[in-house]
């Protein structure tokens, strides 16, 4: 049945979808409807399992823990709280846990601009643990798109045996569409679980999930390998070339071909959806898998344009990955503070397209509180 | 008497339960840790758990390395954080037993956001806290309990602070079970183990044990066995009826309602030999309703006893027909009787 629904409400029907059972979370804007949601889920079907957990480092770990014991589990949170899961994360991609971290993104850093929208954890997610790893990501534009990549991030997850993270933000979060997720639901193809839960294991081969280095094979198999940087080349090439072949498969991206065009527009997430309108003017590109980057892709498409501009709700981290992949100029159009509008996008693409800087001019302080509201609250 | 029935039980095979073949362990030689991964091996062959029905959560520090040497699938978790996998995997699959291993540390300190929250949802889990009083993977800090005025590598003036009041932590829910033992106590131990796996809610054992390399040395021990010899000497079994532990005493608090936590009535034969302490008065009217049922001592006895005689009949199939029966393809049942056993014959 067609229905409006919530991007947040969507991120659980798509996790529905892909056969998930467990969700532990912790309440945090924009994020919290995610948790409202699958607690109302599980409320009717006790089969699905909800934890609110006490802080995000539990519900991180919660998810870990299911997913070994063979559910299949996500979580939802902002931010703040996606800086907590870091190390979380770090510890599932090296033991090798599939599961799905949503990141419905606001304005920071720390409790920042809540709950104004921001796309300022791309880089996080590639680099937030501690050590080498190569994430993948996704991050959708709408509704459908978010029900149908929370499925796609799942499958990904269990082909490469790591945590898949799904970007969202403010706006997609709480867009409201009109869409048919039953019908889409019969659409989706679903991965099925991939490593054998708990105690379901090889006879006489119980296994070791460890954070530590551990020899996997041979005489020493459950020994640590602490000091030996063969063992950690084997083990670490190993988990990239999965995680490669993986995302290979999902190099998901909208390119709309715009032959009179001599500027490619990057842009993603909401703000892809509110430059819809450059669409006229502008070759646009939106990477719908953010990690890892699709530098083929846009190397591909970019050389048939003079000049790439990256619009986005963050300082350039988009701009950066592309600039060093390509080793080309890229102007940035940044769109901070939560100022996400067509008017903001115009004005930007005016000032950097004229040779101008990609610094926004910065506003006056306001000289005096009172004389800008006045009961003196700002 | 109480040492011939350790002898003649069903626990003596724990060796089968060890990955022998990577010993020595990387613990120092006098360190208590292997008495406890020994201790719980023991009461995991008595109670007839195998490595198709438990799992061990460990944490980071000298006690997290306990599971990759037991035969057990295992979960070598970030430091502190236990807990939540722990409950997770309980919550996923709650015909697992799991059993949560790792030091004061993990436990008290970095995990002890979760210790609170753990305790307060009543997990159904079992945490063997390895207590020795001191951070000793990284040489000798100050840690969660840590006595004041001891002297670490962290605190050379003595810790200016008191430690962690981890029994009235565990005492403020109203459904964990909270067990104090040391190393020196081995069948009390043993016993408070069992009790604490069979607990039907979170149960939590706090175990004193001595850490000589990084600790006992530096306070004005000689040696492992000197450490050993002064638990002997301090701690004392606590009064029957005990509803508090005093410094220095072992024994069991159940929560009030609980069978074991009556009048004595529950105090078993060996229980008597053991030293646990029933803790408590009779259920006060008002108790608070439970979400199951507490389990009495008869009907761990049947549990156990019918566990020991699944385990005697699945010890006689072939391996692989026990993985299917284990992961549920078959039914035990239908494996005996194409085995040819018949599953009434005394084993």
């Amino acid at each position: 049945m067609r229905k409006l629904t919530q991007g947040n409400e969507a991120v659980v029907r798509g996790a529905l979808a892909a056969g998930a059972d467990y969700f532990a979370g912790y309440p945090i804007s924009p994020s919290t409807e995610v948790l409202n949601v699958a607690s109302g889920w599980a409320a009717q079907h006790p089969e699905f399992r909800f934890l609110q957990a006490e802080d995000e480092i539990a519900s991180a770990n919660a998810i870990i823990g299911a997913s070994l014991a063979g559910a299949k589990s996500f979580t939802a949170t902002s931010g703040p709280g996606f800086s907590l899961m870091q190390e979380a994360i770090g510890y599932a991609q090296k033991v090798g846990v599939p599961c799905v971290f949503v990141n419905v993104q606001r304005v920071g850093p720390a409790t920042g601009m809540p709950t104004m929208p921001g796309q300022g954890d791309l880089m996080q997610v590639k680099y937030g643990s501690t050590g080498d790893y190569s994430p993948i990501a996704f991050y959708p534009n709408g509704v459908e798109e978010t029900f149908r990549l929370m499925v796609v991030a799942f499958n990904a997850a269990e082909e490469s045996r790591s945590p898949v993270v799904l970007l969202s933000d403010t706006f997609v979060g709480h867009l409201n569409e009109v869409v048919d997720l039953d019908e889409v639901g019969l659409t989706v193809s679903v991965v099925p679980r991939t490593i054998a839960p708990l105690g379901r294991h090889e006879a006489g081969k119980p296994r070791f999930f460890a954070g530590v280095l551990m020899y996997e094979h041979g005489p020493d198999a459950g020994e640590p390998a602490t000091a030996d940087g063969d063992e950690y080349l084997r083990q670490f090439y190993e988990t990239k070339h999965r995680h490669a072949e993986v995302a290979e498969r999902y190099a998901l991206y909208e390119h709309g071909w715009n032959l009179d065009a001599k500027v490619l527009v990057i842009c993603y997430g909401i703000v892809s959806r509110v430059a819809a309108p450059l669409a006229a003017e502008y070759a646009l590109f939106r990477p719908i898998r953010i990690h890892p980057m699709l530098a083929d892709e846009i190397r591909a498409i970019a050389d048939r344009y003079e000049q790439i501009v990256c619009i986005e709700a963050n300082d350039g981290q988009y701009a950066d990955m592309v600039e060093l992949a390509l080793r080309r100029e890229v102007k940035r159009v940044p769109l901070l503070g939560g100022r996400i509008s067509i008017e903001a996008v115009r004005e930007g693409l005016a000032r950097v397209m004229s040779g101008g800087p990609s610094e926004p001019p910065i506003p006056p302080t306001p000289a005096d509180r009172a004389e800008r509201s006045p009961l003196g609250i700002g | 008497m109480a040492e011939l029935t350790t002898l003649e039980s069903p626990g003596l095979d724990f060796k089968r339960r060890l990955k022998v073949d990577l010993f020595p362990t990387i613990w120092c030689p006098g360190c208590g840790i292997g008495t406890i991964m020994i201790q719980l091996a023991m009461v995991l062959e008595e109670m007839g758990l195998d490595e198709s029905n438990t799992i061990l959560v460990t944490g980071i520090g000298c006690t997290g390395r306990m599971g990759s040497y037991m035969k057990h699938e295992s979960v070598y978790t970030l430091h502190g954080r236990t807990l939540p996998v722990a409950e997770a995997i309980k919550t996923v699959r709650p015909e697992m037993n799991v059993i949560v291993v790792s030091g004061d540390g993990d436990t008290a300190s970095i995990g002890g956001n979760h210790l609170i929250h753990t305790v307060r949802r009543n997990a159904r889990l079992t945490v063997l806290c390895n207590n020795n009083e001191i951070y000793g993977l990284t040489g000798g800090q100050t840690g969660p309990t840590t006595p004041t005025a001891t002297k670490t590598l962290s605190s050379p003036g003595g810790n200016p602070n008191s430690p962690i009041n981890l029994q009235g932590l565990i005492r403020s829910s109203s459904h964990a079970m909270y067990a104090k033992t040391t190393v020196y106590h081995q069948l009390h131990m043993r016993n408070v183990i069992r009790e604490a796996i069979e607990h039907d809610g979170f149960s939590f054992v706090d175990i004193t044990s001595q850490c000589i390399e990084n600790n006992g040395r530096r306070i004005g021990f000689a040696s492992a066995n000197e450490m050993l010899t002064f638990y002997r000497k301090t701690y004392k079994r606590a009064p029957k009826g005990a509803r508090q532990l005093a410094p220095f005493e072992i024994g069991v608090l159940y929560p009030d309602g609980h069978p074991s936590a009556g009048d004595g009535a529950a105090a078993s034969t060996q229980k008597e030999s053991t030293g646990t302490a029933a803790a408590g008065r009779a259920a006060p009217a008002s108790a608070p309703v439970r979400e199951r049922a507490p389990v009495s001592d008869e009907e761990k006895a049947r549990r156990r006893a019918e566990s020991q005689k699944r385990l005697a009949l699945m010890s006689r199939l072939d391996p692989a027909v026990k993985l299917d029966v284990a992961t549920g393809k078959i039914s035990l049942a239908d494996a005996l009787r194409a085995a040819g056993i018949d599953p009434d014959a005394a084993p």
